[in-house]
C-alpha cells in the first residue's frame, strides 16, 4: 500500500530525529535536581545494554478478532516485547468508531492522521528528556486509542505487556485521544519473569482529553527483577475535561516515573494516584508535576507506599500554579511506611504558586507502623504478622478506594493479591 | 475591588532605617577581591599565621566553587562583587564605653535606639559598623560569672585556645561558596562563651549596620554554650538605601553542649538593595535545645537556612521563621534539621507573606540518619499571598534513613479571605483594622515568641500601614 509506506517513512523520520536528540542529551546525573535521589550510573549504567537505532520496517498486522463474552472489558490489546500481537474489540464498541490499534501497523487512515498530529510532538516531544528521546527513537510499536465525540466506552480497555527475553531495551508508546464529551478507561499491565541480565522497559504515554472528555488511565507494573522500568506520562486536559491516573509499582529492580499533568483550560481536573511496595533492593523514583495553566482548575495527587527490605523510594512532586490560574485547587500528598530498618524514603513535595486566589496544600509523611494500632489488633487476637498485614493493606488500600467502583474491581484484586504476596515473602 | 486598594496599604517595606551618614573610615581596601586583599585584612587585624593560612585556603576554595544556580537570582552578583569594598574599618578599636564611640557612629546607633535598649533589658550589646565591631559591652554581673561577650577579633586575641578549638568546626570552609568567602574575608561579629550552668536571664544583642555604599559585610560569630547553660542572643540588621547593591554574608557557628539551651533571634531588616546570603548552623548535643527565630523583612534577596545538627541523644531543634517579601524582594529562607542521634526531635514552623511582585520561598531539609531511632520531626509552612502578582514556593526535602522515625510536612497557601474580612466588618471593624487583624493573626504564633520590643515593632509596622488607607 503506497499510503502506508509514506506513513512508515514518516514514523522513521521522527525516530531518526529523536535519536539525534537522544545522542546530544547528556545522561542525567544526581547533580540534576530531578535525579537527585537516583544514581543511574550506579543503579543502571546505560552502557550495559545495547542501544542501537534501527529503522522499523515491520508491516506485520497483529491478529485482530472480535471480543466474545465481553462482560467487563471493551477491548484487549496484547504486546510482546513491545510489539502488538493481538487485538480484540467488543463489536458494539467497534461500531461506535472507537479505535484500538497498533501505532506502527494501523492501516486506518483516520488513526494515522491522529498519530501524525499528536505522536511525539506537542504532548511529549523527544526534547522532554534523555529517556523521552530514547523512547521516541527506539519504539517499535505501541497502542493508539481513539474515542470519537460523545462516545462513552463503559468498560475499560485492557493492555497487557509481556517480555520474553532480557538484555534488551523494549520501548513502547501509548497514545490516547479522547474527543469532546467522550469517556474511556485504559488499564495496562506489565509482567515478566526475573532476568539475570539487565534489561530496560520504557513506556511513553501521551493522553489528550478534549473539552468535557474524561480519561481514566491505570498502569500496573509487576515486572521481574533485573529490569529498569522507565515511564514518561503526560496528560493534556482541556476545558471541563478530566484525566485520572493510577500508577502501581510493585516489580522491577529500578523504576523511574516522570508524570506530568497540564490543566490547560478552565474546569480541567485531574486526580493522580500512585501506589508502591518495595522489597529487597528495589528502587522506585516518582517525579510528578501538576501544572495549573488556567483559572478554575483542580488537581489532587495522592501517592502512598510501603518499603521493606533494603528498598528505597523517592518522591519528588511539584504543583505549579501559573500566573493567572486563579481559583485553582491543588493538592499533593505523599505518605510512606517504612517496614524495615534498612528501607529508606526521600520525599520532596514542592509548591510554586504565582496566583493569590488559590487553595493549595501539600503534605508528606514518612513513618513506621503505629505501635498502638498493632497493640490494639494483637489484643483482639490477631497475630503480629496478621496485624501488620492488615495495617499495610489498609494504608495502601486507601489509594485504591479512590478508583471508580465496578470497572476496576479486577485491578484492585490483582494489586491486593500482589501486595499480599510481597508481604508474605517480606 | 476595595480589597486590592486596601492591601496596597499593607506596607512593611516603607523603610525607615534608610538614612545615610557621610562616609567615615580610617582604612578600607580597594574595591573587588584578590589574594592581596585577603592578606591585607589579616595584616590589619594582626592575626596569628594560622588564621592567615585559614583565610588563604578559604579564598582558593571560594574561587573554585561555582556560583549557586538554585535559590534566588544571583546572575548580577558576580558584577556586584567586583565593585564592593570587602573591608572598611570605621575606627581604630572596639570600645567598651559608649562615650568613646565616635559621635557620627554613635548618632547612627542612637537613631536606631541601641544604647537605650541596652540599659533597659539586655545583658550585653555589640554593635558593628561596616566591617568592625565599634562597640561591645557586657554587664559586670555576667562578666564576673565568666560569660564572654566580645568582638570575634578580641575573642581570637584573648581566648586563642577556646577560639581555635571551635572556629570553623560547625561550618567547614567548603560548606558552600559563601561560607568559603566569609572564611576568607570575615571581619566583625561576636565571640560568645556561656560557662557551665550559667543562666542568662536577659538577652545578648548584636546590631549590624552597613553605611558605606557598595559595602560587603562579612561578620563571623562563634557561640559556645557550655553544659546546662541557658542564653538568648538577638541580632538586628539595617542599611541605607543606595542605588547600587550591597552584600552581606555572615557565618554563625553555634555549639550547644549537653543539657544547654540557646535561642538565636534574627530580625533582618536590610534595605532592599542588599544581597543577604548567610550560613547559620548549630551543633546540638545530648538533651540540649537550640531554637532559631528568624525574621526576614528586608534585603533584595535573602538566602538563609538556619540549621540544627542534632548530634546527641534527645537533642531538640526548633526553627521558627517569618518572611515578608514586598515589591522586588525575594526571601528564599527556611531551615535544616539533621537527626543524627536517637530520640532527637525537631520542629520547623514557617510563615510567609508575599505582596505585589514579592516572592517568598520556603526551602528546607529534614534528614533522619540511620540509627536515629525514635526521632520525630514536624514541618509546617503557611504562605499568605496578598496580590495576584505575588509568588510563593515550597521546597521541603525529606530524607529518612531510619524506620523508627516519624517525619511529617504540611504546607498551605491562602489569601486573606473575603469572608474573614466580611465577618470582621460585621463586628464593627473597619476594613483596614480587619485586614491588620487577619495578618497579625497569621503571624501571631511566631510573633509571640519574639522579644517584646520586636513583637511590638512588628505589630506597629503592620498597624501603622493599615492607618489612613480609607480614601
Amino acid at each position: 500500500m503506497a499510503d502506508n509506506s509514506t506513513y512508515h517513512s514518516w514514523l522513521n523520520e521522527k525516530r531518526s530525529h529523536a535519536w539525534s536528540v537522544y545522542q546530544s542529551t547528556p545522561t542525567p546525573t544526581t547533580k540534576s535536581e530531578e535525579w537527585r535521589y537516583t544514581d543511574l550510573a550506579k543503579l543502571f549504567p546505560l552502557e550495559q545494554i545495547t542501544l542501537e537505532m534501527g529503522l522499523v520496517d515491520s508491516t506485520q498486522r497483529p491478529n485482530r478478532e472480535d471480543l466474545i463474552e465481553a462482560t467487563n472489558t471493551a477491548g484487549r490489546i496484547q504486546l510482546t516485547d513491545g510489539l502488538v500481537t493481538n487485538i480484540q474489540v467488543d463489536p458494539a464498541v467497534d461500531s461506535q468508531g472507537v479505535g484500538l490499534d497498533s501505532i506502527q501497523n494501523t492501516t486506518h487512515e483516520k488513526y494515522q492522521e491522529i498519530i501524525r498530529t499528536n505522536l511525539c510532538s506537542h504532548v511529549l516531544p523527544p526534547e522532554s528528556g534523555k529517556f523521552q528521546a530514547l523512547n521516541a527513537a527506539l519504539w517499535k510499536d505501541g497502542v493508539v486509542i481513539y474515542v470519537p465525540k460523545n462516545v462513552h466506552v463503559k468498560m475499560p480497555i485492557r493492555g497487557k505487556h509481556t517480555l520474553s527475553t532480557g538484555n534488551s531495551a523494549v520501548c513502547a508508546r501509548t497514545l490516547i485521544i479522547a474527543e469532546e464529551g467522550s469517556h474511556v478507561s485504559y488499564v495496562e499491565e506489565f509482567h515478566s519473569d526475573d532476568f539475570s541480565n539487565k534489561s530496560m522497559v520504557s513506556s511513553s504515554v501521551e493522553v489528550v482529553a478534549h473539552r468535557n472528555a474524561s480519561v481514566d488511565f491505570v498502569s500496573v507494573q509487576n515486572l521481574g527483577r533485573g529490569i529498569f522500568f522507565q515511564v514518561a506520562q503526560k496528560s493534556l486536559v482541556h476545558r471541563d475535561a478530566c484525566v485520572n491516573t493510577l500508577n502501581v509499582n510493585l516489580g522491577s529492580s529500578l523504576s523511574r516515573l516522570d508524570l506530568n499533568t497540564r490543566l490547560l483550560e478552565p474546569g480541567a481536573n485531574s486526580k493522580m494516584l500512585g501506589l508502591y511496595f518495595g522489597d529487597k533492593d528495589q528502587h522506585f523514583d516518582h517525579n510528578t508535576s501538576q501544572d495549573h495553566l488556567a483559572p478554575h482548575t483542580r488537581s489532587d495527587l495522592l501517592y502512598k507506599g510501603a518499603l521493606d527490605g533494603n528498598s528505597r523510594a523517592a518522591f519528588r512532586g511539584i504543583i505549579r500554579v501559573h500566573s493567572g490560574a486563579q481559583q485553582s485547587d491543588a493538592y499533593q500528598t505523599n505518605r510512606t511506611l517504612l517496614l524495615s530498618e534498612q528501607a529508606r524514603a526521600d520525599s520532596l513535595p514542592n509548591l510554586e504558586i504565582e496566583a493569590d486566589d488559590v487553595k493549595c496544600s501539600h503534605g508528606s509523611t514518612v513513618g513506621q507502623l503505629d505501635p498502638e494500632t498493632i497493640f490494639y489488633l494483637l489484643s483482639r487476637g490477631f497475630s503480629r504478622q496478621q496485624a501488620e498485614r492488615l495495617i499495610v493493606l489498609g494504608f495502601l488500600g486507601d489509594v485504591m478506594t479512590k478508583l471508580p467502583h465496578g470497572a476496576f474491581r479486577r485491578v484492585v484484586k490483582n494489586v491486593t493479591d500482589a501486595v499480599e504476596q510481597k508481604l508474605r515473602h517480606g | 475591588m476595595p480589597e486590592s486598594k486596601l492591601v496596597d496599604n499593607l506596607d512593611l517595606d516603607n523603610y525607615k532605617y534608610g538614612f545615610v551618614d557621610s562616609e567615615s573610615h580610617v582604612y578600607r581596601t580597594k574595591p573587588g577581591l584578590d589574594e592581596s586583599i585577603v592578606r591585607d585584612i589579616s595584616r590589619q587585624k594582626e592575626e596569628p599565621d594560622w588564621m592567615l593560612q585559614f583565610r588563604l585556603k578559604a579564598f582558593k576554595i571560594y574561587e573554585s566553587k561555582p556560583m549557586p544556580t538554585w535559590g534566588g537570582d544571583l546572575s548580577d552578583l558576580e558584577a556586584t562583587l567586583d565593585e564592593i569594598y570587602f573591608y572598611v574599618k570605621p575606627q581604630e578599636q572596639t570600645e567598651r564605653s559608649w562615650e568613646d564611640v565616635p559621635d557620627k557612629i554613635k548618632n547612627t546607633f542612637e537613631r536606631l535606639g541601641i544604647p537605650e535598649a541596652e540599659q533597659k533589658s539586655l545583658a550585653g550589646v555589640g554593635a558593628q559598623y561596616e566591617s568592625e565591631m565599634v562597640y561591645h559591652s557586657l554587664k559586670e554581673e555576667w562578666a564576673s560569672k565568666g560569660v564572654i561577650f566580645d568582638s570575634i577579633e578580641d575573642g581570637l586575641k584573648n581566648h586563642p585556645e577556646l577560639f581555635k578549638e571551635h572556629f570553623g568546626t560547625v561550618i567547614p570552609i567548603a560548606d558552600n561558596k559563601f561560607s568559603a568567602l566569609n572564611a576568607a574575608v570575615w571581619s566583625g561579629g561576636s565571640f560568645v562563651y556561656i560557662p557551665k550552668g550559667v543562666h542568662l536571664d536577659t538577652p545578648l544583642q548584636a546590631y549590624f549596620r552597613v553605611n558605606q555604599e557598595k559595602m560587603g559585610q562579612f561578620e563571623r560569630t562563634l557561640i559556645i554554650v557550655e553544659e546546662g547553660a541557658h542564653a538568648t542572643y538577638v541580632e538586628g540588621c539595617t542599611a541605607p538605601v543606595y542605588s547600587t547593591d550591597s552584600f552581606h554574608s555572615g557565618v554563625i557557628e553555634i555549639v550547644v553542649k549537653k543539657d544547654a539551651r540557646f535561642r538565636y533571634t534574627t530580625i533582618q531588616n536590610w534595605s532592599n538593595n542588599m544581597y543577604n546570603l548567610v550560613t547559620q548552623r548549630a551543633v546540638v548535643q545530648e538533651n540540649a535545645t537550640m531554637e532559631w527565630l528568624d525574621g526576614n523583612l528586608g534585603s533584595k534577596l535573602t538566602m538563609k537556612y538556619p540549621s540544627c545538627y542534632l548530634m546527641g541523644k534527645g537533642a531538640h531543634g526548633s526553627i521558627m521563621s517569618i518572611a515578608y517579601a514586598g515589591p522586588g524582594q525575594h526571601q528564599d529562607t527556611g531551615g535544616k534539621v539533621v537527626h543524627a542521634a536517637e530520640n532527637t526531635t525537631s520542629s520547623i514552623i514557617s510563615k510567609s507573606i508575599s505582596k505585589e511582585d514579592g516572592r517568598s520561598t520556603y526551602r528546607g531539609l529534614c534528614k533522619v540518619h540511620e540509627g536515629a531511632k525514635g526521632s520525630r520531626s514536624n514541618v509546617e509552612c503557611d504562605a499568605l499571598l496578598i496580590n495576584d502578582t505575588s509568588r510563593t514556593d515550597t521546597y521541603p526535602y525529606i530524607e529518612v534513613d531510619e524506620k523508627q522515625a516519624n517525619v511529617g510536612h504540611e504546607a498551605t497557601v491562602s489569601k486573606v479571605g473575603d469572608e474573614q474580612l466580611f465577618y470582621l466588618k460585621n463586628r464593627g471593624l473597619s476594613e483596614e483594622e480587619a485586614m491588620g487583624l487577619v495578618v497579625r493573626g497569621f503571624l501571631e504564633p511566631i510573633a509571640k515568641e519574639l522579644p517584646l520590643e520586636y513583637a511590638v515593632e512588628l505589630n506597629r509596622l503592620i498597624e501603622m500601614e493599615m492607618e489612613g488607607s480609607v480614601g
